[in-house]
């Protein structure tokens, strides 16, 4: 049965009149159309379709909608302020972690939950952190370097 | 070489679109009018189709069209026209297409496919080409021999075996006559997944003006054009087939497979356009795999290591249609001598029908399968011989003045092999070997390697290059972007030979056969080679342009001038000059009369001298040789029988590094896919040719905590055909792992192992059997 839910994307309310088991990921892709969030698996196991719910990255494939009701839900598409990228975009842009990009939206959102929560997150974290993330094309190298120099230009800039 | 653009890190023009969320993939585009299909998949890997029963998936909501098979009048395929969009009277693999919904939303036709009812009366199941080649096997391609194919291919009608390639150089088998020392081995290398993070997909969409359009997550748009309008009979013009961002491609997204599936079922809705995005599951199981090669080699030395003759068999389980599979048995074959000079080669593949999905291109493109069996037969070669592992590889190296098995001659501009060898003793060998400990053993391996591309003699690139007004350029051509970084190489070539920075040159976005150059596929780590040459050859040409026109301005002989991206002026006197922003759209002089040309150009580039293989398998169908040499430090976890790579060390002669930061990448995550392929992933079929696991949690790709410590370092010798001395590099990063890994497996246990992957039980239990000797 189809219900009203409401939350907040990248900063904008929102209301879809949907399925509450849908899953977040197909509200966000098909109703609500940001396809920056990306899907490569069927069961919460690629990590490509992360975005951060109340400051915690989730796998938005295995989260029904009806668990985002109230919530402040930030996308891929939420980290940018206008022309300004964020600096984990800045950070991984830049540092050969992007190949063929369909792992990235995931992985920098789950950074942005991690850094947002602790900015002074451990490498151990980092590592941990990332390691919830396939990647098939960079041998994972850059993807920690970008992560490193992201963490140090958010750190430099508070 | 000193250059001012290549060798430096600039970013990818498309790194901002995709760390943004940006960048537009297959499933984020949507159309006006869409309809969405789910596929039906069978039940058993080989059946006969009893009957369809649809009539209940048709009353179903949202459901547009029901399509099966039945009155599919053509069969397709590049080199053996096998390939069928949809099971007609059988199933040959288990994701084969047997039915397909259309409805307005992914759920709808999803719940309708469930209600469709297919009988079947199950078939006898070969997953193994050893038993599909069987004299009373089944034949799984009753007409095998009857298709239309490539005039080189040779089937053997009445039987599984889709194409025998043969190879015979000197004196072939005859050759071993003169050896010493043999050595052989049967070696195999399992069906694995290209497993690219994007799943592929299509869009297909009749419109009712007799033209199709379609989108992929493809590199071969100009081949799915071509072979979408073959077989629905329209002029290849009135096909319009865009390419977007592709998430990975590894091989499996080649030629054309799931477009005429989509094709096929949006054929019944014509004017509405037709999505379908694998899921993960489909991915695996309804996509082209890789793999699935058994090698039967033997080598024969002289005692003092000097390498005479080679016979190879290569058994290729190629999956219920072969045209996909048949080329790469034969690169796998012709190249299975690894980098090494040998007098008589006789080399056989054979490439077999059997009832899994489809076997195609996966990165390296059968090198990594049969120079496992040549790099694995070195080092026991040289135990036999008591021999250092060293010397006798580089008293048998490829170099100067030798042959291939294709007859083809090395020279000095195919690179240099000792080099990158050097680099790896130092690297790796340089230090003393850690010794075993309480829990662990510990050991080392290396295999030297090469790859050429497997072409094809129409195998162009094209490219079109126009200078805008401010001087800026923007550049167009056909080369899929699956991530490789091939838009970066594009800007950093573009602005080396037009001597303009890479910030003024605008690489395209997308392919759009209505208005991308001509390209074959994106393919064979190819592109830079064809591609670079390509764009070279349009900038001289539009340097020319310039130059006509300033010759016309400055009064003077075009020869007698000179470019320097900003002016054309005398050579004598630069400071008699005209400013290539004044005459790149001609020159319009004080009375307004313009003269001269706009500055643009077209041009394309193909392998130089690629040739057909004659009926011994000679002929200079490799052109462009890379060589480069991997090497594993690893260690043995004796209580689990864990194997971990703490070390990966990968050296190649690429020519002429592009971009430092890219190329690395590139080589890291080829490396760690063979890692992975070495270590955990198989395709399980079981008997009945079902797959057990078509899943991320049960198929382990390579995750950040199993990605070893990288050394990656480059030897340039230019190349005589690449651009400014470049060679390709996409795949050669996996082809050494494998045999590195499991000679350091060797080395640190004694351990002999032919097959792969070696995951903890088999190494534990190899570790057992030894101590109860
Ligand atoms: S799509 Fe959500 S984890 Fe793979
Ligand atoms: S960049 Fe392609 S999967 Fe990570």
């Amino acid at each position: 049965m189809e219900e009203k839910i409401t939350f907040t994307l990248n900063g904008m309310p929102r209301t879809v009149e949907v399925d509450p088991e849908t899953m977040l990921v197909e509200v966000i892709r098909d109703v609500l159309d940001l396809t920056g969030t990306k899907v490569g698996c069927d069961n919460g196991t690629c990590g490509s379709c992360t975005v951060v719910m109340n400051g915690r990255a989730v796998k938005s494939c295995i989260t029904p909608v009806r668990k985002a009701a109230g919530a402040d839900v930030v996308t891929i598409e939420g980290l940018a302020k206008g022309m300004t990228l964020h600096p984990i975009q800045k950070s991984i842009s830049e540092s050969g972690a992007v190949q063929c990009g369909f792992c990235t939206p995931g992985i920098i959102m789950e950074l942005y939950g991690l850094f947002e929560a602790k900015p002074t997150a451990s490498q151990a974290e980092i590592e941990t952190a990332l390691n919830k993330h396939l990647c098939r094309c960079t041998g994972y190298e850059p993807i920690r370097d970008g992560a490193l120099m992201a963490q140090k230009l958010m750190q430099d800039r508070k | 070489m000193e250059y001012k653009y290549l060798g430096k890190n600039i970013n990818r023009p498309d790194a901002i679109s995709k760390v943004t969320g940006k960048a537009v993939y297959l499933d984020d585009i949507r159309l006006p009018g869409m309809l969405h299909a789910a596929i039906l998949r069978p039940e058993y890997a080989h059946a006969k189709i009893l009957g369809i029963d649809t009539s209940e998936a048709e009353k179903m909501p949202g459901v547009v069209k029901v399509v099966t098979g039945a009155g599919c009048p053509f069969r397709y395929g590049d080199n053996i026209r096998d390939l069928q969009p949809m099971a007609i009277d059988r199933v040959r693999y288990i994701g084969e297409p047997v039915a397909a919904v259309v409805a307005d939303t992914p759920l709808h036709a999803r719940k309708a496919m469930e209600k469709i009812k297919v009988s079947y009366e199950p078939l006898p199941v070969y997953i193994d080409a050893c038993d599909a080649m069987k004299s009373d096997a089944v034949l799984i391609q009753p007409e095998n021999g009857s298709f239309w194919h490539l005039p080189t291919l040779q089937p053997i009608p009445g039987t599984n075996i889709a194409n025998v390639y043969r190879l015979v150089k000197g004196k072939g088998e005859d050759g071993f006559a003169e050896a010493d020392v043999t050595v052989e081995g049967e070696f195999v290398y399992p069906f694995g997944s290209c497993a690219a993070i994007e799943p592929h997909g299509s869009i297909v969409w009749f419109k009712e003006d007799q033209t199709i359009e379609a989108w992929s997550s493809s590199i071969c748009p100009f081949i799915i054009r071509e072979d979408l309008a073959h077989s629905y009979g329209v002029p290849v013009s009135d096909v319009r087939v865009h390419i977007p961002d592709v998430g990975g491609c590894f091989g499996y997204k080649s030629d054309i497979t799931v477009e005429q599936t989509v094709a096929w079922i949006a054929s019944f809705v014509p004017g509405r356009p037709v999505k379908w995005v694998a899921s993960r599951k489909e991915d695996f199981t309804s996509t082209l795999i890789g793999h699935g090669m058994r090698t039967f080699m033997k080598i024969g030395a002289k005692k003092d290591g000097t390498l005479v003759a080679i016979k190879t068999t290569v058994q290729h389980s190629g999956g219920a249609y072969a045209d996909t599979a048949v080329n790469v048995t034969m690169a796998s074959t012709h190249n299975s001598t690894g980098p090494y000079a040998f007098e008589h080669c006789d080399l056989t593949g054979f490439t077999v029908y059997t009832n899994t999905p489809p076997v195609g291109a996966y990165r390296g493109y059968g090198h990594q399968e049969s120079q496992f069996a040549t790099e694995r037969l070195m080092d026991m070669l040289a135990r036999k011989l008591n021999m250092d592992p060293f010397e006798l590889r580089e008293k048998n190296f490829l170099g100067e003045g030798k042959t291939a098995s294709t007859g083809e001659t090395m020279f000095k501009t195919n690179g240099d092999i000792q080099a990158c060898l050097d680099i790896i003793k130092k690297e790796v060998y340089a230090h003393p070997q850690v010794r075993e400990d309480e829990n662990y053993y510990y050991g080392r391996g290396f295999a030297a390697v090469f790859k050429t591309p497997k072409g094809a003699p129409f195998s162009t690139k094209g490219c079109y290059m126009k200078m805008n007004i401010d001087g800026s350029v923007s550049v167009n051509m056909a080369g899929a972007e699956v991530g490789q970084g091939l838009r970066t190489v594009v800007r950093q070539v573009a602005a080396e030979a037009l001597k303009i920075p890479p910030e003024k040159v605008r690489v395209y976005t997308e392919i759009d056969t209505q208005f991308s150059p001509y390209e074959w596929q994106t393919i064979g780590s190819m592109f830079t080679t064809q591609g670079g040459r390509a764009i070279i050859r349009a900038a001289d040409k539009l340097i020319a342009i310039l130059k006509h026109t300033a010759a016309q301005v400055l009064k003077t002989d075009e020869d007698y001038l000179e470019y320097d991206g900003e002016y054309v002026f005398l050579r004598n006197d630069p400071t008699v000059r005209v400013a290539v922003k004044d005459i790149n759209r001609g020159y319009i002089t004080d009375d307004g009369i313009t003269i001269g040309d706009v500055a643009q150009a077209v041009s394309d580039a193909r392998l130089p001298r690629y040739s057909n293989p004659d009926k011994n398998g000679q002929g200079s169908i490799g052109v462009s040789y890379t060589f480069g040499v991997q090497a594993a430090e690893i260690r043995i976890e004796k209580k689990s029988g864990k194997i971990t790579v703490d070390h990966f060390a990968s050296s190649y002669d690429v020519g002429q590094v592009i971009n430092p930061k890219q190329i690395r990448g590139s080589v890291m995550g080829g490396a760690l896919m063979a890692i992975g392929a070495t270590l955990y992933e198989k395709m399980e079929f079981d008997a009945e040719g079902r797959l057990s696991n078509p899943h991320f949690f049960n198929y382990h790709l390579p995750t950040y905590k199993d990605a070893p410590r990288m050394t990656v370092e480059f030897v340039e010798t230019p190349d005589a055909v690449g651009p400014f001395g470049a060679r390709g590099i996409g795949e050669h990063s996996v082809i050494g792992a494998a045999p590195a890994i499991l000679n350091a497996i060797y080395n640190a246990t004694g351990v002999e192992f032919y097959e792969i992957p070696i995951t903890p039980e088999k190494m534990k239990k190899a570790l057992d059997a030894r101590q109860e000797k």
